[in-house]
């Protein structure tokens, strides 16, 4: 049975020093986060998102299928997050760890129980047909805060996909290939992210952004905002550790909005390069069997 | 001695100009390279090819894998556990533990035993390493009874490095100069090197520490030669002040 790592009292010891010295092991400041990279694959709805040496998949898929019975007018939604033994071999497939049911549990208030996609626009014939999109998360590396960046890797996952265009003609469904129509992407209402703080000291008066798995490991106890660009929060979890005085908790909600402005103008900024490198100047240019002489 | 550095990937025709030869000693083969009779030998790792013709030896040098204890490597282990006669010393993560006994320390008897706490640093050499059973560390040479440097390492920070930035480490030509350099402008601090890819420093200032930490894992994650050292030293100088 493999042992997980734990830090060392050398290290313990010196993390907490230089934490009250104002230091941080990686020589970042207390709410300087790690470079964020955020790529897209060359699918719809494939993007890999990494802080630091932190580094997460998802890819999103839709299909047609029945939906549930008590919401004949909802499509289905679906978010599968899965650590997987790559992540760390104490790590077992199909027995779920503390991490992981927080992951899926955080995401899920986050993201579908926030509204964020509109599951009525899935619906294609009440009570029969309906789209289910599932996204899949893949933690591939954990280096501390995997939260915030499968957070981010899943908003930026549902916002880059495209589901193929429908017809409905009296009782007979088409689904077009994206050869014969232009895939449409998903009704999308607001994009939430998780921020996630960290506390240290004594009284958990050191607050630290985005640490490190070492940093992880060592802190006090920790608090995750979820909330939108516009300040709209959709969930605030502090599970267990020691108490945080209410002004730094307060303080630490407005650092949370501009992180989430933060994100937001990335992931536009991305989405907006994508679609961009993808645009070969409409379907007249991607159809023309003409070459440059 | 090799002029200059020859790379192979698994699998790999090794030109018969580059196997050494010795008119009496017999041909050794080390980690990476395996002997395909009749008269083969392929590479099963991708790395630096390095031929020994005093000792007629041929290995591979590769700085990414995972530990595996040897006799007489001096390695930096965490104290897991006491046991009633011996220490549990981690090595590597997820990994079988190590033995080091408590009577492997410098005037260590059944009386004064040494006190470690679990989670405590030790530098330590390897005195067994069998296939199939736990390795064995001592802290105090076996016929001296001297400690020559080993035994628990109080304060200070670990980091872990890869292991072929370790063994360069532990060369004295290696080229790593980013610790020299650092002394060389008078930081003042103490450094151990474990081959299972540990290093330890500590240091009176808490800045020392990190900088040179940081300048050691950088140089070994971006593969720097001597000259980018230098500048990356002079960089974390900079900040320090």
């Amino acid at each position: 049975m493999p042992r997980d790592a734990e830090p060392s009292l050398s290290e313990r010891t010196f993390v907490t020093k230089a934490l009250n010295e104002g230091l941080r092991v990686d020589n970042r400041k207390f709410d300087q986060c790690r470079p964020v990279s955020l790529t897209f694959g060359d699918e719809f709805g494939v993007v890999d998102v990494s802080f630091g040496k932190t580094r997460v998949l998802a890819r999103t898929s839709a299909e047609v299928t029945v939906p549930y019975a008590d919401r004949p007018f909802d499509g289905v939604f679906t978010i599968t997050s899965e650590l997987s033994p790559m992540v760390a071999p104490s790590i077992e497939p199909n027995r779920p760890t503390e991490t992981e049911v927080l992951l899926s549990r955080l995401l899920e208030k986050t993201v579908r129980r926030s509204g964020a996609l509109d599951t009525e626009s899935l619906c294609l014939v009440a009570g029969q047909k309906c789209w289910s999109v599932r996204v899949d998360l893949h933690v591939l590396n954990h280096d501390g805060n995997i939260l915030d960046a499968a957070c981010l890797a899943v908003i930026a996952s549902l916002r880059h996909f495209k589901r193929p265009e429908t017809t409905l003609d009296g009782e007979v469904l088409t689904v077009y290939t994206p050869a014969e129509r232009e895939p449409v992407p998903l009704s999308w209402l607001h994009s939430p992210f998780c921020v996630t703080f960290s506390f240290y000291g004594e009284e958990g008066d050191i607050v630290l952004m985005d640490p490190t798995w070492l940093e992880e490991q060592l802190r006090v106890s920790s608090c995750t905002f979820s909330l939108n660009r516009h300040g709209e929060i959709c969930q605030v979890s502090k599970l267990g550790g020691s108490a945080v005085d209410a002004p730094l908790f307060i303080q630490c909600a407005q650092t949370a909005l501009s992180k989430s402005k933060e994100y937001t103008d990335l992931l536009e900024r991305q989405l907006a390069d994508d679609a961009k490198s993808r645009d070969k100047g409409g379907l007249m240019a991607e159809l023309t069997a003409e070459n440059d002489r | 001695m090799a002029s200059q550095p020859m790379f192979v990937l698994p699998g790999d025709r090794i030109d018969p100009s580059l196997i050494p030869s010795h008119p009496k000693k017999a041909l050794r083969l080390g980690p990476g390279l395996q002997h395909a009779p009749p008269n083969d030998i392929i590479p099963t790792l991708a790395g630096r090819l390095v031929t020994d013709h005093q000792k007629n030896a041929i290995r591979i040098e590769t700085a990414t894998g995972r530990y595996v204890p040897r006799v007489g490597e001096l390695v930096i282990g965490t104290v897991q556990r006491s046991a009633a006669e011996s220490f549990f010393v981690t090595l590597s993560d997820y990994t079988a533990p190590a033995l080091l006994p408590h009577l492997s320390f410098e005037s260590a008897t059944k009386k004064t035993r040494p006190q470690l706490a679990p989670g405590s640093l030790v530098y330590a050499r390897v005195t067994m390493a069998n296939k199939h059973m736990d390795a064995e560390l001592e802290c105090v040479h076996p016929s001296t009874g001297k400690s020559e440097g080993l035994g628990p390492l109080t304060g200070g920070m670990v980091y872990d490095i890869s292991l072929g930035f370790a063994r360069r480490l532990m060369m004295s030509k290696g080229g790593i100069v980013v610790l020299d350099e650092m002394e060389s402008v008078g930081l003042q601090f103490e450094t151990a090197t474990g081959r299972n890819g540990k290093f330890w420093v500590n240091s009176e200032n808490t800045k020392t520490v990190i900088a040179v930490g940081r300048a050691i894992t950088e140089s070994d994650t971006q593969s720097l030669g001597a000259e980018e050292q230098r500048k990356l030293v002079r960089k974390r100088l900079k900040e320090m002040s």
